[in-house]
């Protein structure tokens, strides 16, 4: 088991009242798998993934990383798992504005410690692999939606990450551009990373062997397969 | 990493140049400034620290405490110079000297006069035992062991005989005021580090034995002080300051004599170290021409550097934590990469240290320039040299390293606190940060710069008032001449007088000793006796002939001028005549005084006017005319008053000069205007405006960049906003207000603020006058409505121009 999610809730306070983002949601994961998430804009899509990506706190539930429970996790563990499992690729790409396509790709290897050379290897096979070697010293403004996103893209995968989280990817993207990342995930998803990706486009989540369905942060059972 | 870091960090800073120069201006200028303050501590503090075991010698002198107050000479008695050595315990070494002040010099081989030699002293071995010098020629052993001896260092021997080598030097002949000879007997390097010991010439102390003052030098008397017969000891190792200081505190019991009894005065001796000599204010050091090293006036610019560091500093932090937005979403992403908040911060700090170091050269360039424009200001030793010394490398480093804590740390600990979740949506900031510490600085920034505003303006107002205030005498137009004090005789002053009175551009003239007010005045005692009681009180002594009151418009309020310039009659001033119990100018007219013993009748009294400056008060003085013409004559100087200014000053000058030569053929010609004199008084406080206007300029400067720097910011976001309200037809005025808003109001409360504090301030600072000026309440109104005007004007510098913009632009970039 991945992870696993157990009745978990997420709520703000508006007025005096909660207002739930997330409503007794519960999920296993397990490795290899590649899960679609949909629903329409505001059904809570991102909030989940942050919740499993560590980026946001929950309030009520439990949650288990690895057998680990995240509750308990302090700042420093949290940090480390991104850095050894997860990757994340958002639907508004996330570069650096200040660094290059190299530098972008090469800053989670910072973050791990790898020696020089082998970061130079490794971002050299990743920017072969995207067939972006010519654009390594442009910076994300000079490039198109697409390229961004393949940067993007580039840069999660570079510390081979377990578990990819993917809010909308192809969001801001044309449909060619679109399916071409879709294919891009179904490959390595094929090569063993689990895929948790949110997406309000039918035939996108059509790519993921599982769908989940939300609605106002609950997860709606009688279209799930 | 770090070459990612840094890589980022210059992308950064060259990305947002405006605030990156705002930043690296403010932090360069408290830098600068404590560049060149630390060079100065620096300079000031290592006086005097190479001397041997420097930590164990102390100079002896001499505490008095007199019923007119306490006193504090640097000299000792002479027998003192036996005493330490013969009747103390625990001294290792001693030496004594004399320093002594001739009229000419000359080398007996050349024709050349030295006039009024400087940094020669008379002593011993003993001296070269305790102070240690490089030896060129002789040694300190038998340099001066015999009368009409020499020794010179290197650069005193270059001046005497500018075409021998120094080898030759040894054995040449030296002629003190005609009549004394030494031959030389050593050379010695100068000292090439700091030192107040700047003596160029050490003549044998026996020579003294041929000079006039013989008796003040090798006295046996244990009743006379003269401040400048010098005695230094280093104590031994096992022995310790206290210890000597009681000893002396015995000898001084032991010496007490008939005159001490009589005026109630008693004398102690004590100990100054060494290393508090360069800083003293009571005991006098020897070089009167550098301009004191005062303690207090280092520290004050210690703190000015502190301040504008600060101010610097929290420009800084305002325009990083304002910025914080655009940082958010890079911060997200890196967390989201794996950056723990520890390597966030460690950035932050990283790119603070890139600009700082960028401050930091900038300075190191700027305090060189700064070095030249401060030239006044700045001892004459200090200068760009001192900065290659690995003392100013780690005030660099170090000023560096605080300064990116200061600096970024505070910053660095915001942005990484980011929750990422958040930091990507780009929403946090306005509910993490309110921006409350950023107003808390900006206040205090402002605090400060209005502070030094307003002392600026107390201090000139004050300044102005003590030059123009009335001293109660004449001081325009009026000039004195002084005549060389080697003369003694009066003959060819009269005949001065005589021939200046004839020059058409000269109104009034009189022939007397110094100005009524001037820093050297002589003092004596007078005794007032009655049957049951006596007044003992200080008099100042002012000596003029008939017409020196006149010269001066003094007011005599009752009796008479002395009958003639010779005769021992006195006038006293209102305050002295209160000091002896009177309380009508009639009364004391008539009676005697007694001074030196001798009964002397005082014949008149005038009006009191101010004889220092209106720092101190006024205090007892009398005039009388020149009563020891036979043995030397007081009347050395030549009041005059000056015709109408449009007839021309510089004509009849250049004729007062003309005759002046003809008297004294190949003397200096020394004419004083005596508001100048009166300008001088009040140099320190002068050099305290100066030093002001630049501190109050720089913090100003500073803060109103950082000002500017958070209008351009806020007014950037709010660039959509303006577009609506203008559309809406909201007036040039109402925007640039709603703009400007809520910073004026910062800047409001900063002067609130600033008000009790600078008066508390400067209200303890006008304590050390007599006279002060009044601490008007226009004084903080003008800083006030300065400060918020200037403010003002800064931020309409960006407000108006986003204002004007055309609306649509500014909508269409949504
Ligand atoms: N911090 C928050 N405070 C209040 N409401 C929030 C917060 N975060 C998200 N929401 C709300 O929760 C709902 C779900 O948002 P989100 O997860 O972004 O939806 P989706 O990604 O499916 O479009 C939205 O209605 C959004 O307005
Ligand atoms: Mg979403």
């Amino acid at each position: 088991m991945l992870l696993q999610l157990n009745h978990i809730y997420k709520w703000v306070k508006q007025g005096g009242k909660r207002v739930f983002l997330l409503n007794d949601i519960s999920l296993d994961v397990e490795e290899g798998e590649f899960i679609s998430i949909m629903g329409p804009s505001g059904s809570g899509k991102s909030t989940l993934l942050n919740v499993i990506g560590m980026l946001d706190e929950f309030q009520e539930g439990e949650y288990m990383f690895l057998d680990e429970s995240v509750h308990t996790l302090k700042e420093k563990h949290r940090s480390k798992l991104y850095k050894e499992y997860i990757g994340f690729v958002f639907q508004a790409y996330h570069l650096i504005d200040e660094l290059t396509v190299y530098e972008n790709i090469e800053t989670p290897l910072l973050y791990k410690n790898i020696k020089s050379s082998e970061r130079k290897a490794l971002v050299a096979d990743m920017l072969d692999r995207f067939n972006i070697v010519g654009k390594k010293d442009l910076f994300p403004a000079q490039l198109s939606g697409g390229q961004q996103q393949l940067v993007g893209i580039a840069r999660a995968l570079i510390a081979k990450p377990k578990l990819i989280l993917a809010d909308e990817p192809t969001g801001n993207l044309n449909s060619k551009q679109g399916e071409e990342i879709m294919e891009l995930f179904k490959e390595l998803n094929q090569e063993g990373v689990t895929i948790i990706q949110a997406t309000h486009s039918e035939s996108n989540a059509a790519y993921g062997n599982r769908i989940i369905h939300l609605l106002d942060g609950s997860k709606q059972h009688q279209a799930s397969n | 990493m770090i070459r990612n870091y840094i890589k980022i960090a210059w992308r950064n800073i060259w990305n947002n140049k405006l605030f990156s120069a705002i930043n690296i201006i403010s932090l360069a200028i408290g830098l600068s400034a404590a560049f060149v303050i630390g060079l100065m501590v620096y300079y000031e503090f290592t006086f005097d620290t190479f001397h041997q075991n420097g930590d164990r010698m102390y100079r002896v002198v001499s505490d008095f405490e007199t019923p007119q107050g306490d006193m504090k000479n640097g000299g000792v008695t002479p027998p003192m110079r036996l005493a330490v050595r013969e009747e103390l315990t625990g001294i290792e070494q001693s030496a004594y000297f004399f320093n002594w002040w001739i009229s000419e010099s000359k080398a007996a081989s050349s024709e050349q006069i030295f006039k009024d030699p400087e940094k020669i002293i008379l002593t011993q071995a003993s001296y070269f035992g305790l102070f240690q010098y490089k030896w060129i020629a002789g040694s300190k052993e038998t340099a001066l062991q015999k009368p009409n001896q020499v020794v010179l260092t290197r650069k005193r021997a270059l001046e005497y005989f500018p075409n021998l080598p120094l080898t030759a030097v040894m054995g040449q002949t030296i002629e003190y005021n005609a009549d004394i000879q030494a031959v030389v007997s050593g050379i010695v390097e100068d000292f090439d580090k700091r030192s107040d010991f700047f003596f160029d010439e050490f003549v044998s102390l026996e020579t003294a034995k041929q000079t006039e003052s013989k008796d003040q030098i090798l006295s046996d008397s244990w009743g006379m002080t003269n401040n400048a017969s010098q005695l230094y000891i280093k104590i031994s190792e096992h022995s310790t300051a206290a210890q000597i200081k009681s000893q002396l505190l015995a000898l001084s019991e032991q010496h007490v004599d008939a005159d001490m009894i009589k005026y109630n005065n008693k004398r102690t001796f004590n100990l100054q170290p060494l290393a508090d000599l360069h800083f003293d204010q009571e005991y006098g050091v020897y070089d009167y021409s550098r301009p004191e090293a005062n303690k207090n006036i280092l520290i004050s610019l210690i703190f000015i550097a502190i301040f504008l560091l600060l101010l610097g500093s929290i420009n800084f932090i305002n325009l990083n934590t304002a910025q914080a937005t655009q940082r958010a979403k890079e911060i997200g992403i890196r967390k989201t990469l794996g950056s723990s908040k520890i390597q966030l911060i460690v950035q932050f700090l990283g790119e603070t240290f890139l600009l700082t170091l960028l401050a930091a050269l900038s300075s190191v360039i700027l305090s060189i320039l700064a070095l030249k424009v401060f030239d006044d200001f700045i001892p004459n030793g200090v200068d760009a040299t001192l900065m290659v010394s690995p003392w100013f490398a780690g005030l660099v480093l170090g000023l560096i390293t605080i300064l990116t804590f200061l600096s970024g740390f505070y910053p660095g600990l915001v942005l990484s606190r980011f929750k990422p979740s958040r930091a990507l949506k780009g929403e946090l900031i306005r509910s993490e940060n309110k921006g409350s510490l950023r107003k808390v600085l900006t206040v205090s920034q402002f605090v400060i710069a209005q502070v030094f505003v307003t002392a600026t303006l107390l201090v000139s107002k004050q300044i102005y008032f003590m030059m123009h205030s009335d001293l109660g005498f004449r001081t325009d137009a009026v000039a004195y001449l002084q005549t060389p004090w080697e003369d003694q005789k009066v003959d060819k002053r009269l005949v001065l007088e005589q021939e200046i009175t004839n020059l058409p551009g000269v109104s009034r003239i009189s022939l007397g000793g110094m100005p009524p007010a001037s820093h050297n005045m002589a003092t004596r005692m007078g005794i007032y006796k009655t049957e049951n009681q006596e007044v003992i009180q200080e008099l100042q002594v002012l000596n003029g002939d008939g017409d020196y009151l006149d010269v001066y418009n003094i007011d005599i309020l009752a009796g008479r001028k002395p009958l003639n310039d010779t005769i021992e009659e006195y006038i006293i001033n209102e305050t002295g005549m209160q000091a002896f119990g009177f309380h009508n100018p009639e009364d004391i007219v008539g009676k005697y005084i007694e001074l030196n013993s001798n009964k002397r009748l005082i014949v008149g009294v005038m009006k009191d006017f101010k004889q220092r400056s209106l720092k101190t008060g006024i205090v007892p003085l009398v005039l009388t005319g020149d009563t020891g013409r036979e043995r030397r004559t007081n009347f050395r100087t030549v009041h005059l008053v000056l015709g109408d200014k449009a007839s021309g000053w510089s004509g009849t000058l250049a004729q007062i000069e003309q005759v002046y030569k003809k008297i004294y053929p190949g003397e200096d010609f020394k004419m004083t205007f005596l508001d100048q004199t009166i300008a001088n008084f009040y140099e320190q406080e002068q050099r305290i405006a100066s030093l002001l206007n630049w501190a109050t300029g720089l913090s100003v400067l500073i803060s109103c960049l950082g000002l500017l720097g958070l209008v351009i910011h806020t007014t950037e976001r709010r660039n959509k906003e303006i577009g609506i309200r203008k559309v809406l037809g909201a007036s040039l005025v109402q925007l640039n207000l709603l703009l400007c808003r809520d910073f004026l109001k910062l800047v409001l409360l900063a002067y609130l603020i600033s008000v009790p504090l600078a008066w508390w301030g400067l209200h303890n600072w006008l304590q050390d006058y007599t006279y002060k000026t009044e601490m008007s309440w226009w004084i903080f109104a003008l800083s006030g409505i300065g400060m918020v005007v200037l403010a003002l004007a800064i931020m309409s510098f960006k407000t108006l121009r986003t204002a004007l913009r055309n609306p649509v632009e500014s909508l269409r970039t949504e």
